[in-house]
């Protein structure tokens, strides 16, 4: 049997335990009214104690089945970590030994350096993201904050995203939406909103198929607060992932349809980075197939 | 001219392998996913002498693929690449029916030798005549049983049974040391060629499917019979219990 499939059984079977142990415990609860209600105090002490039991069996029952799914999303983080880390490493290896033993001709020769280049960005790319995934799950606020220019971050973030998918004729497209002469000034990490930024527009390439259209948008919501919405027209979302999806490690399950390679960090860094910034960040879609939006709201600097 | 299929999804991996496969003269295919891989495998102009078959592809991976390649009737050498070196996951793809694996990142000569080594064995198996070698006879039988060596069939009690390169090779390997002990690394090194990172409970592992195949009752081998601590040794006629 494959190990998940027991992993899933044994879920199932804590899952059923707890459910039973309660079911008992309220029908003894009942039963126990039922038998015993001329003796007043004792009644009500009874009713309590029972009470606080059935409560404690739910809520840790709730608490086991929790902690088993994050043990699982955890092993399929490790798994995708590995993976990310070692095809690149792969590819490079390969490549170096080909030259190394072959006599290769200088157009191949370059060729093969720029595939190299590309594995070595990939996993420099992972490496930053489980770093950045550590520096901002464990502290609240932002360490150094400086004054950062969104609509600089975000303009060269579409480029350079653009260049690294090879999507050159404004497949993904800045639109921006501040009145004139206005400026997004934020206050914080110009690197986690960059990381932030980039990781919103790599999932809206990343899950747009074949036909990217990605829309970067920045909008000045009231006086105080400015958003960063990146509409894409790709497999959409089902409102029951809506939420999910910025879970540390969750990844939509490939049976929806995703073949999309990845470690699960990417949106639960750009939650944690929204909320060290005292902002938040949310996901709104039409459905499957309907494309969606990611929404980035951070607060403006007071002037 | 062999022709291989590289079932490879990251692009630059399949390339790059493409490149230096069609460099040493082999026909190289590539097929970016499982499904399509398995259509053209069991599809009838298939011509692949040998395949290497990533693990972690979309849609059906590449356990599933080598299973349902073997459920359909196709024998073809398989090396199987993975990111993931956990024996776990070793064993369970020879448990399906994989020749070979490889982790990843792995070593360009090693990879080639491989394919080489499984290429040789199945030419070796197949089309050396036993002109060639009149010591080692094409088929051979015992007790009800007739292998045919160069078919992969094991035919016992009248049903026929394919069976993959490796566990040919295997069989093989075993049947003509009849009555010795064969250690488990003499095998390693003989049967799969030499390597330090496999472990030996592969052969375990090609031994319990052999048997499968050839005993009546695989818990209760009485030909495959395992020398505790050493090796395996194979008996052609077991005597009758209760005889010593």
């Amino acid at each position: 049997m494959v190990p998940s499939e027991i992993r899933r059984r044994k879920v199932v079977l804590v899952s059923l335990l707890g459910a039973l142990l309660i079911a008992v415990a309220v029908a003894l609860n009942i039963g126990w009214i039922v038998v015993s209600w001329r003796t007043g105090l004792l009644l009500l002490v009874g009713i309590i104690s029972f009470a606080v039991l059935i409560a404690g069996l739910a809520l840790n029952t709730a608490f086991l089945i929790r902690e088993i799914r994050r043990t699982e999303q955890h092993n399929a983080f490790i798994h995708a970590v590995t993976h990310e880390l070692k095809t690149p490493l792969a590819s490079i290896t390969l490549y170096l030994q080909t030259l190394k033993q072959r006599d290769v001709d200088p157009a191949r020769r370059r060729e093969f350096i720029e595939t190299m280049l590309a594995d070595s960005a990939r996993l420099q790319s992972t490496i930053d993201q489980v770093l950045l995934a550590g520096q901002t799950g464990s502290a609240r606020r932002v360490l150094n904050p400086t004054d950062v220019d969104l609509s600089e971050v975000v303009g060269e973030c579409v480029t350079v995203a653009g260049k690294r998918h090879h999507l050159v004729n404004g497949e993904v497209h800045l639109v921006d939406r501040l009145p004139e002469g206005a400026e997004a000034v934020v206050v914080g990490d110009r690197e986690e909103l960059q990381a932030a930024v980039t990781n919103l527009i790599d999932n809206a390439i990343k899950y747009s198929g074949e036909r990217v259209k990605v829309a970067v948008e920045l909008v000045k919501l009231g006086a105080r607060k400015v958003a960063i919405n990146v509409k894409d027209q790709g497999m959409g979302i089902t409102r029951g992932e809506l939420k999910n999806v910025f879970g540390r490690f969750y990844r939509i399950p490939s049976s929806l349809g995703a073949r999309v390679r990845g470690t699960g960090l990417g949106l639960s860094i750009v939650r944690a980075v929204a909320r060290r910034h005292g902002g938040r960040a949310y996901a709104e879609s039409d459905g499957s197939g309907k494309g969606s939006q990611f929404t980035l709201e951070l607060p403006l600097k007071p002037s | 001219m062999n022709r291989l299929l590289v079932v490879e999804d990251e692009e630059h991996l399949a390339s790059g392998l493409k490149f230096n496969l069609e460099a040493e003269g082999y026909r190289v295919d590539v097929e970016d996913n499982g499904e399509s891989a398995l259509e053209r495998l069991t599809g009838g102009s298939s011509a692949v002498d040998l395949v290497l078959l990533d693990v972690m592809l979309p849609g059906l991976d590449g356990f599933e693929v080598v299973q349902k390649l073997r459920e359909a009737g196709s024998f073809v050498p398989v090396v199987m690449l993975t990111a993931r070196g956990h024996t776990d996951d070793v064993l369970r793809g020879f448990e399906l029916g994989a020749d070979d694996y490889l982790t990843k990142p792995f070593d360009l000569s090693i990879l080639l030798a491989r394919i080489q080594g499984l290429l040789r064995r199945k030419a070796w198996l197949q089309k050396e005549s036993a002109a060639d070698r009149p010591d080692e006879p094409e088929t051979i039988s015992f007790r009800g049983r007739r292998v045919d060596f160069p078919g992969q069939v094991l035919e016992r009690d009248g049903v026929e049974q394919r069976l993959t390169l490796m566990e040919t090779t295997l069989l093989r390997y075993l049947t003509q040391r009849e009555g010795q002990t064969v250690d488990r690394k003499e095998l390693l090194e003989e049967v799969w060629g030499v390597r330090q990172d496999t472990d030996t409970r592969t052969v375990d592992n090609f031994i319990a499917r052999l048997r499968r195949a050839v005993e009546d009752e695989p818990s209760n081998p009485r030909h495959l019979l395992t020398v505790r601590g050493v090796g395996y040794r194979f008996v052609a006629e077991p005597t009758p219990p209760g005889v010593t």
